[in-house]
């Protein structure tokens, strides 16, 4: 006999509180306790969902219950309904309904609504999907977003009643499984009769299970607060801060009772300011000026020249370039082209080397199209940017426009949502969110700016008319360049039409048909010249004219140059506040929402304009320290710059400050930099600057006991953070030692592909990655990367990556040790290290070896040999020469140093970032 | 729910990849049991990513979820999409009103008219003790009818293949979600140390391409290892970078001794830095994944009976015979979800008759002897084998004499561990055009194919971005009748 106990019973109506999933049905089903007959007498099972893996305590024996409670009833529902009995107080109705009435509902009806519909639809679950209460009468009498919920008396014409009977596929409740046809009719008899409900409000009070979507409440989660006040915080070692930055590093580790780690040597301090700061290893020169430089201020200068470099822009705009989602092409179901892409992303390198302001660089990215200009230039760069909202993977084929368009604006929402916000929007599309203070009408305010805004449009692509990415042209006369060609794709036909007719008329005329000739000018206008049918002109003059003519309609059909465009937004001529979708359905549209902005951030809203989408207005309220989001927008921009230099974020979610993401490790600090950041004027290198001038950022990455039993995870920073090379700084550091890097910035990698990205039916064009350019403008062609980035965690370009995932799989193994790009890397080292060595005449022969190794060290490792270090590698080349000349291939030695290369590539030491030739303490 | 943080203290979360060799070999070898494997895999390779963890311990603990009836799938995936009412759902009203307009009403369709119906010129018959109607297209894959569970009431949704194969593969268009093959490798893991759990022969590049065999948000280790692509014949396929062009596997031992020599001094100056210690345990995989897939690439060590089985060296069947064989050895092998496709092939709005006959022709033998290889060597029993593709094809003519995308309703069936033998489950409507008895979604095609591996697809989730995900997001019901 098995027994329950209601507080298990409670406790599993607790998981559907929480349960994360949407609509989660699984726990749903196992709270209906399957009551299908097992009641025999007073023996009954509650048998629970098969795999609900939940044991009940024996607490009470169920028999007891029933005896105590259930007394005659054999019913199941009513055992339902006495468990309910205990976890919901009956209120009395004002005017009860006849009691007959009220026993068939508590009998029937609601042991019913609570096992399937309380989940989504009551107080206590805290959720009312589509703004439906179920759990009281005037919970459906007001109804949800769609009205009433029934009409007493009227089952037809009772949204409930059409919901249960599963025979409109667009309104089906529950959503995981239809009622059985038993319940479903105990519905409608309870409708027939009049809907008779005793139930006058919510049975639980309410606030004791607030809703997590309400954005009053929400305002108490940390990251909602307003920024803190300045309090540096005191510190015992009052030697060791530099900067405000140290003492609140220092006075975390102090309440933890850890030592910050010594400070790093210089080698390692340079190769880690380089590839912090550039994504590129230092060259052994700047290594050797840095060493000998004994200025105080030698760091400082290193750093402001890093920064000023190109390549600083070029390794920062890359970070944001993985939460702008940015590619090459469409990716998704077709992987069209995005041809002109790279502008975008060669803008946000610009603007990152010209550090402009973060609150400029958002707005142009959101509302570049809107803004007012001075000259061509500057209305072509604010177009360009703004492509940061077309740049999206949109499905493009076969559905229906208008869930395009609701798709499109969601995933806008999703980037800017989480890139800006750190806030997981989407959620709020087809409900209230689950954990975090946006209800779905917010969602429905700003996707109302998105809708009202065009990145589509009808285009001619692969030959015919295709709705693709909105595209606008540059420079002066660039509207007209672009209309031009558009109007060739559209005329293509004709015009080949055109000049198949002009060459047959030069050749009938040739042949003096004139009846066929005027025919076909008769048939087909502007393809046989005046004067050709001109008689009282000479043949010779009439056939020049023709020929003439045949000239200009070659012309005409040729395809053009493709004119300079960037991917850019437009308002709608009508810019429309969007309806809420009632469970996200695009076709199932409910209440208006007045475009705007989260209620948790402003309560009182902002005004948009009536005449444009209210981007402008979107992308001044996200950094508005005032009345908008910049409180919020400064924490997790400080907090994205310090996890790519510190190695792990303040808050390790970096794309999540909700409930569901994790609270900073250092509140004051996060504030600290936040504050800074808005302070400096939004300048985001004034910020790295600061953090890299840390004595935090310089410390060693040493172990030691103390520390790594305290804190193995490193989370109040006594060492600095272990790091892997990403992709771009593998294969771009390679190259380097290699010498085979060329650091000219690069326009587009994918001209030369055609409009299918993905080299599929007849288009054998793939993307080319033998660019030698820094990796960042390799093409990124969604579903078709790099093998390189592919393989080691690059950002997939289908959405937002804050933090990239950093895996260990075999295919990272079988790159570095087969893939042609390390081997040549390796042999293109290893020639330019004995070229060089050998070119100093100091050394030969056997002699040289040393100084070979030594200097392959210094290039892929920045690092000296140790003696043992130096024998192995020189052993390893004696043998791998004996090898190669043993089998007979030609330049064994420079096989075997490359050989010997390839395995410093392979090794921990390059991949990542440590101190260099330190031993534990 | 299990709300623990994102973030437990190394002990508990330390990744068991990442311990030294022979511990790492004891760990797999106990999960080779299929035991704690997603414990593993979840622990595993990931454990960087804040924002990405398993979700329910109780559900990692709990594995299987259910009885397992299988604990392999073989995928064979018709890129395009074969026509059903001229396969195996035979529709003789269909038949009879060729060439006449279908009107809406009959088939439930608002839409007046639908097209004109073109019939099937192909003959049906029953086939086995079970009577299972096949089109004598298949002659080899009748011999099965017994083993076959053709459920012709499958729906979905993407009337265009990119959003038809994305959902069939992920479940999802609009996103980027794990693929089946990743799920199935996250919920029971490889029985083989120098094998990924997922392998896809000859995949298509286009139509979502890698995302179809991708691994999204789940670890990378349970991303596909794609053996080719669809349109270079298998014979000529190669896995990237299984072999070095320029260095002996002699020589590159030595060469490995040196990397591994570096690095094992470093970690020894880290006190241990796990990353370093991945780094050396996943050479060591990489290593042994290159000596150990050639051996099954290669069909050497085939018996002619059994090339001939499979139609190899044989035309048309050549090409999805050894894809089919490649298949049996990387079951054999221990992969857990292994997907073969056809080039695509199967899209025929044009002569859909010559078409079927011709892409028939080169599978039906391949996967007779499939069957009839894996059941010889008692694998059958434990393999659930799936055929079927994005969508079928519509009842009524487009050009004349082809046939236009079908999501509203095709045929799929299963073979093998799990899947009840000669039953027919679910019906279309006269003419083919919609399901009107037991429909199965794609979802819930989903749903069963993970029940009959034991993985309970509301169970297995993976926590990313504040949310617990599943393959089947909120959908999806096992469809208990079809398996055993």
């Amino acid at each position: 006999m098995t027994t329950i106990e209601p507080t298990d019973v409670w406790r599993l109506r607790q998981q559907v509180d929480l349960c994360p999933a949407r609509r989660n049905s699984y726990r749903v089903k196992s709270l209906a306790l399957r009551t299908e007959r097992k009641i025999s007498g007073v023996s009954f099972q509650l048998a629970m969902q098969k795999n609900a893996g939940w044991k009940p305590t024996p607490r009470f024996d169920a028999t007891v219950i029933s005896r105590l409670i259930l007394k005659s009833s054999r019913s199941a529902r009513c055992l339902l309904l006495c468990l309910s009995a205990v976890m919901i107080a009956p209120l009395n109705a004002d005017e009860p309904p006849a009691p007959e009435a009220v026993e068939y509902f508590e009998k029937q009806v609601r042991p019913l609504l609570i096992a399937r519909c309380y989940s989504c639809h009551s107080q206590k679950a805290g959720k009312q999907e589509g703004g439906l209460l179920l759990d009281s009468r005037p919970g459906w009498i007001q109804g949800g977003d769609n009205g009433p919920a029934l009409t007493p008396g009227d089952t037809d014409h009772s949204l409930l009643i059409r919901a249960v009977r599963y025979t409109d596929p667009d309104l089906q409740m529950p959503p995981d499984k239809a009622l059985p046809p038993d319940a479903v009719a105990v519905l409608e008899e309870w409708v027939r009769m009049g809907a008779p409900d005793p139930r006058t409000s919510s049975a639980v009070d309410a606030a004791s299970h607030q809703d997590p979507s309400d954005p009053v409440a929400g305002r108490t989660h940390w990251a909602f607060q307003p920024l803190g006040g300045e309090h540096v915080p005191a510190v015992e070692a009052t030697d060791w801060p530099r900067s405000p930055i140290d003492a609140f590093v220092l006075a975390r580790l102090e309440q933890q009772q850890l030592q910050p780690a010594a400070d790093a040597d210089r080698r390692t301090l340079i190769r880690r300011l380089y590839f912090q700061l550039t994504g590129l290893p230092p060259a052994p020169e700047d290594v050797a000026e840095f060493l000998e430089d004994k200025q105080p201020d030698a760091v400082e200068r290193l750093v402001d020249r890093l920064l000023n470099s190109t390549q600083f822009g070029e390794c920062w705009g890359r970070h944001w370039l993985d939460l702008a989602r940015y590619a090459d092409s469409n990716g998704l179901d077709e992987n069209f082209l995005f041809r002109e892409a790279w502008r975008y992303r060669n803008w946000v390198i610009d603007a990152v080397n010209a550090d402009l302001p973060y609150d400029q660089f958002l707005l142009q990215q959101i509302a570049g199209d809107l803004l007012p200009w001075d000259s061509i230039e500057q209305r072509d760069r604010q177009r360009i940017g703004a492509g940061f909202l077309v740049v999206g993977p949109k499905v493009l084929l076969g559905n229906d426009p208008n869930e395009r368009i609701m798709d499109v604006a969601d995933e806008q929402l999703d980037t800017i949502g989480k890139t800006v916000l750190g806030q997981t929007l989407g959620c709020a599309r087809c409900h209230d969110h689950k954990f975090d203070p946006i209800p779905t009408a917010d969602y429905y305010a700003l996707a109302g700016i998105l809708t009202s805004t065009e990145v589509m449009e009808q285009r001619y692509m692969l030959g015919q008319q295709r709705v693709m990415e909105r595209l606008a042209g540059l420079g002066a006369q660039g509207d007209e360049a672009d209309g031009a060609y558009e109007t060739y794709w559209r005329e293509r036909p004709q015009r080949q039409d055109n000049l198949k007719h002009g060459k047959s008329a030069l050749e009938l005329l040739e042949k003096n048909d004139l009846p066929a000739v005027r025919k076909l000018a008769e048939a087909h206008a502007g393809v046989v010249a005046a004067v050709a049918l001109d008689e009282q002109q000479t043949m010779a003059a009439r056939l020049e004219a023709q020929k003439a003519l045949v000239a200009e309609l070659e012309a005409a059909a040729a395809p053009p140059q493709i004119p300079p465009r960037a991917m850019i937004p437009g308002d709608r001529a009508k810019p429309r506040d969007e309806a809420i979708r009632l469970a996200g359905q695009f076709n199932k549209p409910g209440k208006t929402i007045p475009r705007g902005v989260l209620h948790v951030i402003s309560e009182t809203g902002i005004r948009m304009p009536e005449h444009e989408s209210g981007r402008v207005e979107l992308a001044r309220w996200l950094t508005d320290t005032d009345d908008g989001a910049g409180h919020l927008a400064a924490r997790v921009m400080a907090n994205r710059v310090w996890h790519h230099l510190i190695g792990r974020g303040l808050v390790r979610t970096v794309d999540n400050f909700g409930r569901t993401g994790e609270p900073p490790t250092h509140p004051e600090l996060l504030d600290h930099l936040a504050r800074e950041l808005i302070e400096s004027g939004w300048s985001v290198r004034t910020l790295i600057r600061q953090i890299v001038l840390s004595r935090t950022f310089a410390m060693s990455s040493r172990d030691n006991e103390s520390g790594r039993l305290a804190d193995p995870e490193n989370q109040w920073l006594w060492r600095a953070h272990r790091r892997r090379l990403g992709p771009e700084s593998l294969r771009d550091a390679m190259l380097a030692a290699a010498g085979t890097l060329d650091l000219t910035p690069m326009d587009s990698t994918v001209s030369y592909l055609g409009d299918q990205a993905t080299a599929v039916g007849e288009n054998k064009n793939r993307r080319r990655t033998d660019f030698p350019c820094r990796s960042v403008y390799l093409p990124v062609i969604r579903n078709d990367l790099p093998e390189v980035f592919d393989v080691f965690d690059f950002a997939d370009p289908h959405a937002t990556t804050g933090l990239r995932p950093q895996t260990m799989v075999a295919p990272q193994g079988l790159f570095i040790l087969n893939d042609a790009l390390v081997m040549d890397a390796a042999t293109a080292t290893a020639r330019r290290v004995l070229a060089e060595v050998a070119g100093s005449g100091d050394t030969h022969g056997d002699d040289a070896l040393p100084a070979i190794a030594d200097r392959m060290f210094e290039l892929v490792l920045n690092a000296l040999p140790e003696d043992t270090e130096q024998a192995e590698l020189i052993a390893f080349v004696r043998s791998a020469e004996q090898h190669f000349a043993a089998v007979g291939r030609e330049e064994p030695k420079l096989r075997a140093w490359a050989a010997a290369c390839q395995a410093l590539f392979a090794s921990s030491r390059f991949q990542i970032l440590d101190d260099i030739g330190l031993g534990p303490e | 729910m299990n709300r623990q943080s994102d973030f437990a203290p190394r002990d508990t979360r330390r990744c068991h990849q990442f311990v030294p060799t022979t511990t790492r070999r004891e760990a797999l070898r106990a999960s080779a049991a299929g035991f704690g494997q997603l414990a593993l895999a979840a622990l595993c390779g990931q454990q960087a990513t804040a924002a990405s963890v398993p979700s329910d311990v109780a559900a990692v603990a709990s594995l299987p979820h259910v009885v397992a009836r299988a604990k392999r799938v073989i995928f064979l995936f018709m890129w395009g999409g074969p026509s059903h009412v001229d396969l195996f759902d035979p529709k003789p009203r269909l038949n009879a009103a060729d060439g006449q307009p279908l009107a809406g009403s009959l088939v439930g369709s608002d839409r007046e008219q639908l097209g004109t119906l073109l019939g099937s010129p192909f003959r049906f018959a029953q086939h086995g003790d079970s009577g299972v109607w096949i089109s004598e297209l298949f002659p080899h894959l009748s011999r099965h009818a017994d083993r076959l569970c053709v459920i012709r009431s499958l729906h979905t949704e993407g009337s265009a293949h990119g959003e038809a194969l994305l959902r069939l593969h992920t479940g999802q268009a609009n996103l980027v979600r794990p693929s089946v093959g990743a799920w199935v490798s996250y919920g029971l893991g490889s029985e083989n140390e120098n094998l990924p759990a997922f392998v896809t022969i000859s995949p298509p590049r286009g139509h979502g391409g890698v995302q179809n065999y991708g691994s999204a948000f789940l670890p990378a280790a349970h991303q596909g290892m794609a053996i080719g692509s669809a349109e270079i014949p298998i014979s000529k396929a190669v896995v990237s970078n299984l072999t070095n062009p320029d260095l002996d596997p002699g020589f590159q031992r030595r060469q490995l001794d040196l990397i591994q020599s570096i690095n094992r001094r470093h970690l020894r100056q880290t006190a241990d830095d796990q990353n370093i210690e991945g780094l050396i345990a996943n050479y060591e995989l990489a290593f042994r994944m290159q000596s150990a897939m050639p051996q099954i690439m290669s069909l050497n060590q085939e018996t002619k009976e059994t090339l001939d089985l499979y139609g190899v060296d044989a035309e048309p069947t050549d090409n999805f015979g050894r894809q089919c064989l490649l298949a049996r050895k990387l079951a054999e092998a221990g992969v857990r979800y292994i997907q073969v496709s056809t080039d695509y092939t199967w899209d025929h709005h044009q002569k859909v008759r010559q078409g079927s006959i011709t892409e028939s022709a080169k599978v039906d033998r391949p996967i007779a002897g499939l069957l009839e290889d894996l059941s010889r060597r008692g694998l059958l029993e434990d393999t659930l084998v799936v055929w079927g593709a994005e969508f079928g094809r519509t009842p009524m003519a487009e050009n004349g004499d082809g046939r236009n995308h079908h999501p509203k309703a095709f045929t799929m069936w299963m073979a093998g561990g799990g899947a009840k033998g000669g039953l027919t489950y679910g019906a279309t409507d006269d003419f083919g055009y919609a399901p009107v008895d037991n429909p199965v979604h794609m979802h819930d095609l989903h749903a069963t194919m993970l029940y009959a591996l034991g993985l309970d697809h509301e169970r297995l989730t993976w926590r990313h971005a504040g949310r617990d995900f599943r393959l089947t997001d909120v959908y999806g019901r096992v469809v208990h009748d079809v398996l055993t």
